[in-house]
């Protein structure tokens, strides 16, 4: 596979991974733990990729999200900036080609992104917050990492993973 | 080993500068930000906000033709089947029914469901400028009022729900004999509370009472529903009462809606013959 040829099959992944985002999930119910596809995209963008390529994408990815609901601006470009660099980071440790580790990866970083928007958006506190991180983040953090691992599985060759399991 | 070193500098570089964009994108004033999202939505975003509006459109459609053969099934089998479609249904008659009763200046609008945690706050609509919405039009559903529209797109709108922290609504009772001011308890959104304020001490009212909006201000028309008392909370002694109010209209709940797009100056008559069931 030459370099070209791979990133073309890496893009083609992330920009299917964004019609699914706005095409599939309002066909899967609530919202609130339905899979993100947008995040789903950046980690599976940051797996192959250096930290600073992962930030600038996270950081691309949060001003589409600030854009499309602008409360507390800035905070989802915070949140996926961060959430990109740690992936990035992270995978050398974290991303052992094991599926269950594939999978708390991904919850993860839904995990850390909702802390980090409710966190520094505001607009959220006392008991709303607990019951968004201590019900809806979980549901959606396995909800993504569940829909990452049938991503990671059907475009294993294309990503260049092994996975185990 | 230098170009090893170097490509971690760049690294750590490049979320220095992010992370500082972010933090300096959250201090703009709220018109310079409403002003970059708009820019966003109307540039990067349009072909993937119109996949979302086809999809909702198609899963509308496809309701519909499931309602429909499912009405040619027993009434068994569809009770049993179609119970959420009917549910969807249901929700959009009623809908369809509050526009018929409307004044004209209504524009029924979708709701592009996004996966952010804020999305309890504020929502995203089908339908902008080209529609006629403008800043400050009020959302209204079939059970009463849902928020305001912020910030208008060519195609699209944004509109704060009533759980916002920027929520305010000035509110009166049926006989329009108590006035106060209605916002977000805060807390979380799902629980559907919101507290009315500024209501004068001489004044009582009575659990179970609806609270209409009162037109004062300008942006909303008299007579939507806003909620309900269900008890007082707290009262500053001699001089107000605070109540907590059950909201009328729920944003998870809800899928479609109307955006009033003309001024008008009461629609109580299109919400009475729900108040009269």
């Amino acid at each position: 596979m030459t370099v070209r040829g791979e990133g073309l099959r890496r893009w083609s992944i992330l920009l299917f991974l964004a019609l699914l985002h706005f095409g599939l999930r309002p066909w899967l119910g609530n919202g609130r733990f339905a899979p993100d596809f947008l995040l789903l995209a950046l980690l599976v963008y940051a797996i192959g990729e250096r930290p600073g390529r992962a930030v600038i994408a996270g950081f691309l990815i949060g001003l589409l999200s600030d854009s499309l609901r602008p409360v507390a601006f800035g905070s989802a470009m915070l949140a996926y900036s961060v959430v990109g660099y740690l992936a990035a980071w992270g995978k050398a440790v974290f991303f052992a080609e094991n599926p269950v580790v594939a999978a708390a990866f991904f919850f993860g970083g839904v995990v850390i992104r909702d802390v980090l928007v409710l966190v520094w958006g505001g607009g959220t506190s006392g008991a709303g917050l607990l019951w968004q991180l201590g019900i809806w983040t979980p549901l959606q953090g396995l909800a993504t990492a569940v829909m990452g691992l049938a991503v990671l599985y059907a475009f294993r060759r294309w990503l260049g993973l092994r996975l185990s399991g | 080993m230098v170009s090893e070193r170097f490509a971690s500098r760049w690294d750590t570089l490049a979320f220095v500068v992010c992370v500082g964009l972010a933090l300096v994108a959250r201090a703009l004033p709220e018109r310079v930000q409403e002003s970059v999202a708009a820019g966003v939505r109307q540039t990067l975003l349009v072909p993937f906000l119109l996949v979302e509006q086809e999809t909702s459109r198609l899963r509308a459609a496809y309701g519909e033709a499931d309602s429909f053969l499912a009405e040619r099934d027993s009434a068994a089998l569809r009770a049993i089947r179609a119970e959420g479609l009917a549910e969807e249904n249901h929700r959009l008659r009623e809908l369809l029914e509050l526009r018929d009763r409307l004044p004209d200046g209504g524009v029924s609008a979708v709701i592009l469901r996004q996966a952010t945690p804020t999305r309890g706050l504020a929502v995203l609509l089908s339908k902008g400028a080209h529609d006629g919405i403008r800043p400050l039009s009020p959302v209204i559903t079939p059970h009463g009022l849902l928020g305001v529209v912020r910030s208008v797109d060519p195609s699209t709108s944004v509109a704060v729900l009533w759980t916002h922290p920027d929520f305010r609504v000035s509110a009166m009772t049926p006989d329009g004999s108590v006035f106060g001011l209605v916002r977000p308890r805060g807390g979380d959104p799902d629980t559907m509370t919101m507290l009315l304020a500024g209501v004068p001490y001489r004044d009582t009212i009575p659990t179970g009472t609806p609270l209409l909006t009162s037109g004062f201000g300008g942006v909303y028309p008299r007579g939507i529903p806003i909620g309900w008392v269900v008890g007082m909370l707290d009262e500053q002694e001699g001089l107000a009462r605070s109540y907590v109010v059950q909201a009328a209209a729920h944003p998870s709940s809800t899928s479609h809606v109307i955006v009033l797009v003309r001024h008008l100056a009461d629609i109580g008559g299109a919400y009475a013959p729900a108040h009269d069931q």
